[in-house]
């Protein structure tokens, strides 16, 4: 027995239901399997779950009338026959149905059970034929498009061709069939591409000659519009008197090899207008450094035609040393498989630098062998030129820049000086009027001490002591007045030539006590045959007692003190020695310097900048004044002089004093 | 012995009135003691000091001028005078050996010892 046939029955009134079931039930021939639905939605859903062989569907349903409710069951399942129930009154609808794709329609209440089993049937079959032929269909326009070939015969009649018969393969090349062919004689010829008819009549010409042309490639118009190149080949076909009664020809489509072609003459011709037309030397050498490759414009940098170069060596073109170096660099890249790149400067026959920037890639087989090396190379003159000129003008805008810096910092540090002059200065006046005014008030406790030590007898230890302590006080108050006053007046010096070296050694004296008491070691470097200088020794004296007590506080005990003079012929200027007032140096001015060392700790950053202050000082109260320095200063300017202390690198200070030394008597 | 008369003139008050008696306590000097400058003239002219003590700086009139007032006067143009100042350094009198603008002359604060000393020296016999 067959297998039942699977019905989906979609039909919403139960009497219409029931009667289809009953008179299929009747049939005997064909075993069927109702499943029954009353909605479109239900039915849809159905049939994506389950599989049926066919459909029989009323078209007036609760959620879907008419025509669409065939629409929507064929769009959802288009290889499932449907049949289409209708009523009396609705057939018209029923055959539209069919005409979309419905296998058939039945009329409810017109049909007995063997009829209606038979509809159901046919349905089916039909249904599986037209499947079939639709398959085959597709299978068939498959091959046919794989067709890429087709002959022809020409047949002629006193050598004029009077009919074309075209084998079934011209559809798929040309678009025409064999008979659209028979029924236009002429349609061969208009179907050739406008601008290749001329080509094609010689070519027919030579075979109506009774020639064998060669091949002729040339386009046609397919039948969609579609340009196609193809290959035409033609053979003359003769009678047994050897007249040509007809030729036969064999058309193959080549539209897609010449497309291929097309394309590599595109991309071919792209290439070699990037080689040849780029203002670039492009070369290319094998294993054995011979040239396979010369662009024109390496061809015009050689002078030579591309035939004198190929299989010529850099030997052949540049002087030896080049050359080699030109191989070195090809084997670098030949050996590492790395690209060298690099700016090589070359000097012209007319002895012109010129730059050239190169860059050599190696060139591998399709299997990646390296089998030689491409380079290509620039003139960059122009560029390197300019580079100089940049360099040239960036150097010296960076030496005009630190001259400027430099003057900049000149001027800043005469400014400090001036400031401090200017402060000194008023200081200087300021000293002079209060070391008056604090005089007299010294004077008058000076008569008063001095009476009451006169009216107190002796004896009384503590009163004695009381008025020492008092005297020292005023001595001191007096000694600081007296100070100021050295610092500020602006006396006169009595100038006389001395010797610096004689003048410091008797000063030496006047510290001896001092240091003896640290037991200084004292190391003297008395230049010979010095210039004599233009001083007033009691006030350079004063100044040397200043630094040497400063030297002898700073040294520790059995430390060490050096003094040394010497000429010097000064080789520049120094302007802005601390005062307006101060002479400066000259080049070529003959000086004596004085310098005085100590080994101790040397003065703090943070202080050097005010040694030259008044009443500055870092010794106790009652040891130092803050003036022994402003004082000495104020005396070495007096004799246009110059004052300059320094930490030393190795510890300690070094103090140096330069004066002029005197014109020597001619 | 007769006390030698000292011409003491300076304008600070104390001062003079120490001076006076530190130069009386010692019993040798008879001390007449002017505060302004301009009246120093008429009082040399009256005193007839055998020394004249000078301050320099004082106001309204300066110690050279009195100085100059005496030494024009013909009666008094030998009396000898010592400068007595404030204005000038110990070190610079040194220098130039005891003499300030002609004259002898004596820094403040100067010292009873050291007075005595410069007015035995410089005072009439």
């Amino acid at each position: 027995m067959e297998p039942a046939v699977k019905i989906l029955l979609v039909e919403d009134s139960p009497v219409d239901s029931r009667l289809l079931r009953l008179l299929l039930s009747e049939c005997t021939s064909s075993h069927f399997e109702f499943t029954q639905v009353e909605r479109l939605d239900d039915a849809l859903k159905r049939l994506s779950e389950e599989r049926f062989d066919v459909v029989l569907s009323d078209l007036t349903l609760p959620d879907s009338q008419g025509l669409e409710t065939f629409q929507w069951l064929r769009a959802h399942v288009p290889d499932i026959p449907i049949l289409v129930l209708s009523g009396l009154d609705d057939e018209s609808l029923a055959i539209k149905a069919v005409r979309e794709g419905a296998q058939d329609y039945l009329v409810k209440g017109r049909v007995d059970g063997q009829a209606l089993s038979r509809a159901i049937s046919y349905a089916i079959e039909r249904h599986h034929a037209e499947q079939a032929l639709h398959q085959s269909e597709k299978h068939f326009r498959y091959l046919l498009e794989s067709i890429t070939d087709y002959s022809y015969t020409v047949k002629l009649d006193n050598g004029l061709p009077v009919k074309t018969i075209h084998s079934p393969g011209s559809i798929s090349v040309t678009g025409y069939t064999p008979a659209d062919y028979e029924a236009a004689p002429d349609l061969w010829y208009r179907m050739v591409y406008e601008s290749d008819r001329a080509a094609v009549e010689q070519q027919v010409e030579l075979v109506l000659a009774g020639e064998t042309p060669p091949p002729l490639e040339h386009r046609l118009l397919h039948k969609s519009g579609a340009v196609r190149w193809v290959r035409n080949t033609v053979v003359p076909s003769r009678d047994r008197q050897g007249r040509v009664i007809a030729y036969d020809g064999l058309i193959t489509d080549v539209t897609k090899q010449k497309l291929a072609e097309e394309k590599l003459v595109t991309s071919e011709a792209f290439y070699h207008s990037l080689v040849e037309n780029l203002p670039q030397n492009i070369l290319r050498k094998d294993l054995n450094e011979r040239f396979t490759f010369a662009n024109q414009r390496f061809c015009a940098t050689l002078g030579k035609s591309l035939e004198e170069v190929i299989g010529k060596t850099d030997f052949n073109f540049f002087p030896p040393a080049l050359a080699e170096k030109y191989q070195r660099d090809d084997r670098y890249v030949i050996r590492t498989g790395q690209t060298f790149e690099a700016v090589e400067a070359n000097v012209a026959p007319n002895g012109a630098k010129t730059y050239v920037n190169v860059i050599k890639t190696p060139i591998y087989d399709p299997k990646g062998g390296i089998i030689g090396i491409q380079g290509i190379f620039w003139d960059i003159t122009e560029r390197k030129r300019f580079e100089e000129k940049l360099q040239r003008a960036n150097e010296e805008l960076a030496r005009s820049e630190a001259a400027l810096r430099k003057s900049h910092e000149d001027l800043k540090s005469a400014q400090l000086q001036l400031i401090q002059a200017e402060k000194m200065e008023s200081i200087g006046t300021l000293a002079a009027g209060v070391a008056h005014e604090v005089k007299n008030p010294l004077a008058i406790l000076m008569m008063g001490v001095n009476y009451l030590t006169k009216k107190f007898p002796p004896g009384d230890e503590n009163l004695g002591l009381v008025l020492k302590e008092m005297k020292e006080a005023i001595g001191r108050a007096d000694s600081i007045t007296m100070g100021l006053l050295d610092f500020s007046a602006a006396r006169q010096l009595s100038v006389k030539p001395h010797d610096l070296s004689n003048l410091i050694e008797g000063t030496l004296q006047l510290v001896r006590h001092e240091v003896g008491q640290k037991r200084i070691n004292l190391v003297k470097h008395w230049g010979e045959h010095l210039p004599l200088v233009g001083v007033d020794k009691t006030q350079i004296q004063q100044v040397f007692v200043n630094l040497f007590l400063n030297a002898i506080h700073a040294t520790p005990a059995e430390g060490t003190i050096t003094i040394r003079t010497f000429a010097k012929q000064l080789t520049e200027t120094s302007h802005f020695e601390g005062s307006r007032r101060a002479a400066p140096f000259w080049v070529g001015d003959r000086a004596v310097v004085a310098e005085v060392e100590d080994t101790g700790a040397g003065i703090p950053e943070e202080h050097l900048a005010r040694i030259y202050d008044p009443f500055f000082t870092t010794k106790p109260t009652g040891v130092g004044t803050g003036l022994g320095l402003p004082v000495s200063k104020k005396i070495i300017e007096l004799h246009g002089g110059s004052i300059d202390i320094k930490n030393m690198q190795a510890g300690g200070v070094r103090v140096t004093i330069m004066l002029k030394a005197q014109r020597e008597q001619t | 012995m007769a006390k030698k008369r000292i011409l003491l003139v300076d304008d600070e008050k104390s001062f003079t009135t120490l001076l006076k008696l530190n130069l009386e306590e010692t019993g040798n000097y008879e001390v007449r003691v002017e505060n302004w400058a301009e009246d120093a003239y008429g009082a040399a002219k009256e005193f007839k000091p055998d020394l004249v003590l000078l301050d320099i700086i004082m106001p309204r009139m300066p110690g050279g001028n009195v100085a100059a007032q005496i030494k024009e006067d013909p009666d008094l143009k030998d009396t000898p005078i010592l400068f007595l100042t404030a204005a000038v350094r110990k070190q610079q009198i040194e220098d130039n050996e005891g003499i300030i603008c002609d004259f002898p002359c004596l820094a403040k604060p100067a010292t009873v010892e050291m007075l005595v000393e410069a007015i035995e020296k410089h005072a009439r016999k």
